[in-house]
């Protein structure tokens, strides 16, 4: 049986992809036979963030309308062994995905996969719903803004009563915080909101605290998930998380402020 | 398709909702000139005349010359959907039960504000006859109520969530989102919380907004309730 993880978040672009790439590559590349699913149909792109646009054939809603098997539609990722990617498609409309279909698509995948990884559209809506209902555990991206911390208080009230194990009273979903792009000059200077802030309206587990980095657009650009940079501190960052979901510990690092160094200061580099 | 797998097998549920109602302040009971009023008003703004419902408060008025069946006649005629009486003795009461009309407790304070809310669907109804107990965070987009006594929160309210009550609200966590006591009219109600950072708070139909509140307050333990008509917020010691 997999572990069906949701990575979820109410406001947009606030890193969803990046981390649902990110994660799932992490467990992989720890022997966890991994796939991650793209449930934001009709701006699919996690695809392009796991480089594999150009080998989309068969996607998501493929699959649900029986247009086609799994096992066409699955990716095999190129650099990581135990990774698969399951595409959403580009040009239907959400309304093409039914729980049934979602459900019928986990169970199978369940039969093959240590950990099924589901990247959830932004909202509160339908998509966004049928990307959590059948999670085990939630990954809760969250900004360093109000905005943000606001949208995910109300998904974790949705994660409570919108969910099978909500529905069938079964044990809650495992609710974990992910704060990411986080910047802690800017929090430092008042401009964004620290880390026990955000922890303490929210109330959840922390897993991870990726930073603000330029890393991850250079990640993003090439199609080559973070987790593979690992000198880069989000992907150090990230490793750290998959290693946290997985049981261990590890100290927090990256949400303090670091004096700029001299030559760093001279030549304008700083965190990369 | 619903994400509801399992069929509601209850035919309805109660639900405390708080909705906003325009409440008609009645300053005369001569339906004549109700009319006259109305019919002007209906030119100048024919959008808000789409039969909406109002609340007629009588609180004003000398209770023996009325005659609540024409002035909702008046109403009516003039797309205005009289819902309940706000105010009067217990023959207005017994003449807006007669007429299937709900009935509110007068309200001493006078409200500058046209705009109050009044409970959506459990006004009056004692559903449990006692409060409730919350444990746990409630988040935004959720709302707590208890429609028949107190209602005990164990966590944090957060900003966008509402906690309602028919008697008092208590909150052993921070509050920071919406709340209201007294909803059904208990001026004795009150508000207590460890932490202030209410984006409203209501004692019995007055209201508080964050702007209003004393900034010294926030994030400390205070309690909130009716003192000659304001809403009165001291620290809790
Ligand atoms: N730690 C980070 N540092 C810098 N940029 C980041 C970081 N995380 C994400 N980004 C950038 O933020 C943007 C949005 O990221 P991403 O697409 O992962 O968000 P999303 O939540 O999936 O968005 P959507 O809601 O549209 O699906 C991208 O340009 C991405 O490169
Ligand atoms: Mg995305």
């Amino acid at each position: 049986m997999a572990r069906i993880i949701v990575v979820t978040s109410g406001k947009g672009g606030v890193g969803k992809t990046t981390s649902a790439a990110a994660i799932s590559t992490g467990l992989a590349l720890k022997g966890n036979r991994t796939v991650v699913i793209d449930f934001d149909v009709g701006l699919r792109n996690l695809d392009l963030i796991m480089g594999c646009e150009r080998r989309v054939v068969y996607d998501l809603v493929n699959v649900i309308q029986g247009e086609a098997g799994l096992n066409q539609a699955l990716i095999r990722d190129k650099r990581t062994e135990n990774l698969h990617i399951l595409p959403a498609s580009q040009t239907r409309d959400k309304e093409a995905l039914t729980l049934e279909g979602v459900e019928q698509v986990l169970e199978k995948l369940s039969e093959d996969y240590d950990y099924i990884v589901c990247d959830s559209p932004a909202g509160i809506e339908r998509g966004a719903q049928l990307a959590m209902y059948f999670a085990d555990e939630a990954i809760v991206v969250t900004n360093p803004e109000v905005s943000s911390v606001r949208d995910s208080d109300r998904i974790l009230g949705l994660l409570a009563s919108r969910t099978r194990r909500a529905e069938q009273g079964q044990d809650p979903v495992v609710e974990r915080l992910l704060i990411t792009r986080y910047n802690p000059d800017r929090v430092d200077s008042g401009d964004m909101l620290n880390l026990d802030d955000i922890q303490e309206i929210l109330a959840i587990k922390l897993i991870g605290l990726i930073p603000e980095s330029e890393a991850v657009l250079r990640a993003s650009n090439s199609g080559v998930p973070v987790t593979h940079d690992e000198q880069s501190d989000a992907g150090q960052a990230y490793l750290d998380t998959v290693d946290r979901l997985l049981g261990e510990e590890k100290p927090l690092r990256f949400h303090q402020f670091e004096k700029k160094g001299f030559l760093s200061r001279i030549f304008g580099g700083g965190r990369r | 398709m619903s994400l509801k797998v399992e069929q509601a097998t209850t035919a309805f549920t109660f639900k405390g909702g708080m909705l906003p109602m325009t409440v008609m302040e009645l300053s005369t009971s001569d339906p004549e000139r109700i009319g006259a009023q109305l019919a002007g008003k209906l030119s100048q703004a024919p959008a808000f005349f789409q039969h909406t419902p109002v609340v007629l408060s009588v609180e004003k008025l000398d209770d023996t010359a009325l005659a609540l069946e024409r002035l909702c006649a008046v109403c009516r005629s003039h797309r205005l959907l009289p819902v309940a009486v706000r105010g009067g003795g217990e023959g207005i009461k017994q003449s807006a039960w007669a007429l299937g009309l709900g009935w509110f407790p007068p309200q001493e304070i006078r409200e500058t504000r046209p705009l109050t809310t009044v409970d959506e669907t459990s006004a009056g109804i004692d559903e449990t006859g006692s409060g409730r107990i919350h444990r746990g965070t409630v988040r935004s987009g959720q709302q707590v109520s208890a429609p028949g006594g107190d209602l005990v929160i164990i966590g944090a309210v957060n900003a966008g969530a509402e906690v309602l009550a028919a008697g008092s609200v208590h909150v052993y966590g921070p509050l920071r989102g919406r709340a209201l006591a007294g909803i059904h009219g208990d001026r004795q109600a009150g508000i207590f919380c460890r932490e202030l950072h209410a984006e409203l708070l209501s004692v019995a139909g007055t209201y508080k907004r964050l702007e209003d509140v004393d900034r010294a307050l926030l994030g400390t333990p205070v309690q909130i309730g009716l003192k000659e008509d304001q809403l009165a917020i001291e620290a809790l010691v």
